[in-house]
């Protein structure tokens, strides 16, 4: 199933024409964003309805990086929004879930969405970042004196850093350490109960996830070439939650199935029926929470794919 | 001092609105154990059935006073057609009703367009007390909005269909086996809970103008509100939401409005991370 997936991945650019490449591109980015917020929620049972902080802070900050010191070497500014999400994330991940009283999962639900409100507001108050227009223009990424421009060199790149990511994730999770977040969001008591210490547990795979957030908000602020407060706010957050939970949360595979079917249902429908697709998704959304909790993904997979999942023993690491 | 008093005024109105749409949100969660994240869209239908009204050539108190109805009864039929299979989940039950949100408002959006409709208000014109003004449609808020409390409150804790209500949500069970419908509570008390958005909706729409993310403005407030004054009683949404709207109302006058905007918001998470169960504690009314 990764594989094919992959393989497709692979192939895209030869078969579409180049507009659509550059689509095919963003949608990857967003595939990564929707990989750190299946993380959190579908693994970890974290509720972060802010996520988009991560990637906008980190989309603004490298927007920044760029204007006012000039710097777009690729070999600096991945990484440097990389940090500025995983800092950010370990800031009001360690606020709101670190501390002597256990937080609930609607306080840290609340908490991540005002979070993200909050921002958006900034974004669009303050001048120094452009306001309401965002920051426009922002140079390419270059790598030595040759500069990435957004076609399928870009898509190639992010592929390579989707491919890795993934990669890494799908260790992560099928280590102990993914099992203990498995078991978190089953029973988070009982692996209280087990000698896990379980906020710090939570705090890591935020701050984590917070860092592919930013990783990708990077990604993304140098393809559009432009950054707006929209990349911050609700919006973004909750357009990251349906990819999920529409792909099904708890698998990593789900979440990139997700992304590309609701990026490409909403690609093409988008010029005859752009008014009522928000409808739509809005309705495709409460009949798969309805009705297939587990989304998408198990209409093909089934249940063996998520770890630990509730009525049955977990297994052993494969 | 002239000054002064018109602030306070502005004060107290804006908080008043807060408190409006916050008494809905508020019942419901602590009622019910849901955040309902349709309850800005509820809002939202308010005016925009004050509008239609309106538009057809009605007076516009008709529209606020079929408002409640009209929202009211659509809450009771998404309570039972579909809110009431999340009970058991609060988590899925945010998810669920916001995709119910994000349906309505992107109707409501489609029906207006991206436009700002203006309603008029229905008793215009502004009272004068020496050389001050205030708008007589603020204070016919700020009257309501303390009626509708009071009442609810008295609904709540003083009949007996109120006293259903807070059995049901101590002890479900118990209630149950007392020979009370919790179904026909939750349904109730859902519509309840819709109808109160929808009064507020009708009610600000002349003051804030329809538009499409009109509700959306209101719900983190509402939940930042609910979240400070603390779940599960009657008074403790109220207090929060008193809180939440003065202070946002209050500190634009002392601070730039973009820093005040996200200081409240930033104080009330704080707040409520060191004090989790809010304001006022404890269950009941």
């Amino acid at each position: 199933m990764e594989i094919a997936v992959l393989a497709i991945g692979v192939l895209l650019p030869f078969v579409l024409k180049d507009y659509l490449t550059v689509y095919a591109t963003r949608v990857l980015i967003l595939c990564l964003f929707a990989l750190s917020f299946d993380l959190v929620w579908g693994y970890a049972g974290i509720m972060s309805f802010g996520q988009a902080v991560f990637f906008g802070t980190a989309g603004y900050g490298v927007a920044l990086i760029a204007r006012d010191l000039g710097v777009t070497s690729i070999l600096l500014v991945l990484p440097a929004g990389l940090l500025i999400g995983l800092a950010f994330a370990l800031v009001l991940g360690g606020f709101l879930l670190l501390g002597r009283h256990p937080s609930s999962v609607i306080f840290v639900a609340l908490g991540t969405l005002t979070g993200s409100y909050a921002a958006d507001r900034v974004a669009r108050g303050w001048y120094y970042l452009g306001g309401q227009n965002g920051i426009p223009s922002i140079p390419p990424m270059s790598l030595g004196s040759y500069d990435i421009v957004e076609g399928p060199v870009y898509y190639y790149l992010v592929l390579g850093i989707l491919l890795l990511v993934y990669l890494v994730c799908r260790f992560l999770v099928r280590s102990q350490f993914g099992l203990a977040l498995a078991g978190l969001r089953e029973n988070e008591q009982r692996i209280a109960f087990f000698g896990y210490q379980v906020q710090r547990l939570k705090a890591i795979i935020f701050s984590f996830a917070g860092a592919i957030a930013g990783l990708a908000g990077s990604l993304y602020a140098f393809h559009e070439g432009f950054v707006w407060p929209n990349m911050l706010g609700v919006v973004m957050s909750t357009q990251v939650v349906l990819y999920v939970l529409f792909g099904g949360s708890g698998t990593l595979i789900g979440a990139v199935i997700g992304t590309v079917a609701i990026e490409a249902v909403s690609f093409w429908l988008s010029n005859d029926y752009q008014d009522i697709w928000p409808i739509i998704l809005g309705v495709l959304l409460l009949l798969v929470i309805l009705f297939r909790p587990a989304g998408l993904i198990s209409l093909i997979l089934g249940e063996r794919e998520r770890v630990g999942r509730f009525g049955r023993p977990p297994r052993e690491r494969e | 001092m002239d000054n002064l008093f018109i602030a306070l005024f502005e004060i107290l109105s804006f908080g008043a609105i807060v408190v409006l749409v916050v008494l809905g949100l508020g019942i419901i969660a602590s009622m019910m154990g849901i955040f309902n994240f349709a309850q800005g869209e509820f809002v939202l239908l308010g005016a925009y059935v004050t509008y239609i009204v309106h538009s057809a050539g009605l007076p516009v108190w008709l529209g606020m006073v079929a408002a409640p109805f009209v929202v009211g009864a659509l809450g009771f039929v998404l309570e039972r057609s579909v809110v009431r299979r999340f009970y058991a989940a609060p988590i899925v039950a945010m998810l669920g009703t916001y995709a119910l949100g994000l349906i309505i408002r992107e109707i409501v959006r489609g029906l207006i367009g991206g436009l700002y409709l203006s309603v008029p208000e229905p008793i215009g014109g502004s009272l004068r007390l020496g050389a001050m003004h205030f708008s007589t449609w603020r204070l016919v808020i700020i009257l309501i909005t303390a009626l509708v409390m009071v009442g609810s409150y008295l609904l709540l804790a003083r009949t007996a269909f109120g006293l259903r209500i807070r059995a049901s949500l101590e002890n479900p069970a118990l209630a149950r086996a007392s020979g009370i419908s919790t179904n026909a509570i939750y349904g109730a008390t859902f519509a309840f809970g819709a109808a109160l958005a929808g009064l507020a909706g009708a009610l600000i729409v002349p003051v804030f103008s329809l538009f499409a993310d009109l509700g959306l403005r209101f719900l983190i407030q509402g939940f930042v509100a609910v979240m400070v004054g603390g779940v599960g009683s009657f008074a403790g949404p109220v207090a929060g939401a008193g809180v939440i709207g003065t202070l946002a109302a209050a500190l634009p006058w002392i601070i730039p409005p973009v820093i005040a905007d996200v200081l409240v918001f930033v104080l009330a998470i704080i707040f409520i991370k060191f004090r989790p169960q809010g304001l006022i504690s404890g269950k009941g009314v």
